[in-house]
């Protein structure tokens, strides 16, 4: 039972022995359907060297980054508005339950079906998905959110702006931090699939032609070109994004 | 957008008027209402119908509440610059209240007293028509507490024009602070009022309906 900080190697264990696995029982099989680590390796320097790699990928990310931030604003508006407002929340809160319980696939299907096999219908599909938890995530926040402050707000008569980009967003930010994240998984997993049942370019595309002949290789250079760039979006941008916004609270500790 | 509020009426029917140089101390047992007389009167209890509490247009308040309620995660000058104060103005208040060199400090890494203070600051950036102070002295230790009754009473001696209503349960504050004493009682609660201008002794007490 110790506490603090573990140990910087105990990160280098886990993935390590998973990836030795994967190559002794692929030299065992000795089967296409089962390739070696450096066989994927091999295959992602090829995609990567021909350009089909980042054109798929590019494709895949805009996407993803479209929807997540429509979905993302959408989200917040509706999650603050239910947050705050009782008759809303109660209003709306029955169809957010039926949208958070429908299958992805569903509304995917239905959207290519009324809107046709089209960029929007997939975007659309995405940002129906992904809005509700959104929403719920940011409801919390809402609900939370500290009346003192308010008051104060309005005695000292604070404007919409002051109030919602001052003493509201600071209060928020861990939700928006939690949907963003929980965000970006959800929703390049959606996007896949978006890809594969209707769209011609994009990472999803590439799995379900992969799919079609059975090139194991390729399926897994491409989910791990994906897995990666979305790690890179992790370190790269939320977490000094995190840190940047929560240092208020670590002075609060070390000055406490 | 209601937040929410106290249950059962609180308040029984209350008739004051607060004018200007008023300093009025509020007193009365714990939990008899006194806070929640200071927040009908700013307009913050919901349950207080807004026709209840007439304020002058263009009234000016300065809320000093229990707890600093300045934004945690701004520090005191971007505290002083939401209540329209400039950097400038802002370092002046800071002094007043003596918490120079303190501008770029966060709330949460100031002690109570100075925490406090850094909200009188802001009070007085609005420069306000009326003070509220809501248990100004509460929770600081003797000397924190009679350094701060010195400059609440430095301030309201510079500005004669400013009212000030002042929730305590210390009769002590009333004497040095107040011209008036507004004694609050019962439930619902009931106001008495009692003037201690110097010279002209006040007719007994009312009980206003």
């Amino acid at each position: 039972m110790t506490r603090g900080a573990p140990p910087r190697w105990a990160y280098w264990i886990a993935l390590p022995v998973l990836i030795a696995l994967w190559a002794g029982v692929a030299v065992l099989l000795q089967s296409t359907l089962l390739p070696s680590p450096l066989a994927v390796l091999a295959t992602l320097a090829e995609a990567a060297g021909s350009g089909e790699l980042w054109r798929h990928l590019g494709v895949t990310l805009y996407r993803v980054v479209v929807s997540f931030l429509l979905a993302m604003a959408l989200g917040t508006l509706l999650g603050v508005w239910m947050g705050r407002s009782a008759l809303a929340n109660a209003v709306l809160d029955p169809v957010l339950v039926l949208f958070l319980n429908l299958p992805a696939l569903v509304t995917i299907i239905l959207l290519y079906v009324w809107l046709g096999l089209v960029e929007p219908a997939a975007i659309l599909a995405v940002v129906i998905n992904k809005v509700p938890n959104v929403a719920v995530t940011v409801r919390e926040g809402a609900r939370s959110l500290d009346g003192k402050l308010e008051q104060m707000a309005r005695v000292y008569r604070f404007s919409g702006w002051q109030r919602c980009w001052h003493v509201w967003t600071p209060q928020l930010f861990p939700y928006l931090m939690a949907a963003t994240r929980g965000g970006l998984a959800l929703i390049w997993k959606i996007v896949l699939v978006v890809e594969l049942l209707g769209r011609s370019e994009g990472i999803g595309f590439q799995l379900h032609m992969a799919f079609q002949v059975f090139d194991v290789a390729t399926i897994l250079a491409y989910s791990l070109a994906f897995i990666a760039v979305v790690q890179l979006i992790e370190l790269g941008l939320l977490q000094p994004i995190e840190r940047r916004a929560s240092r208020w609270r670590r002075t609060e500790v070390s000055g406490a | 957008m209601p937040w929410p509020g106290g249950g059962h009426p609180i308040l029984g029917q209350v008739r004051a008027t607060v004018k200007p140089g008023d300093r009025i101390c509020l007193l009365g047992a714990s939990g008899v209402g006194k806070t929640t007389l200071l927040n009908a009167l700013v307009g913050l209890d919901p349950q207080v119908p807004p026709e209840a509490v007439r304020l002058q247009a263009g009234l000016r308040l300065g809320y000093l509440f229990q707890e600093h309620r300045l934004l945690p995660w701004r520090t005191l000058f971007q505290n002083l610059a939401l209540v329209g104060a400039n950097r400038e103005r802002s370092a002046q208040l800071l002094a007043k209240v003596g918490l120079t060199g303190y501008g770029h400090y966060r709330p949460d890494q100031l002690s109570l007293g100075m925490a406090r203070r850094a909200a009188l600051a802001r009070c007085l950036a609005v420069v306000p028509d009326v003070l509220l102070l809501d248990e100004p002295f509460a929770s600081l230790d003797r000397p924190r507490a009679d350094e701060l009754r010195q400059l609440i009473c430095g301030l309201l001696d510079r500005r004669p024009q400013m009212a000030m209503i002042c929730v305590t349960h210390d009769a002590r504050d009333a004497h040095q602070l107040a011209n008036q004493l507004w004694y609050l009682s019962g439930r619902p609660a009931q106001l008495t009022r009692e003037s201690l201008t110097a010279g002209t002794l006040s007719p007994a007490p009312k009980v206003p309906h």
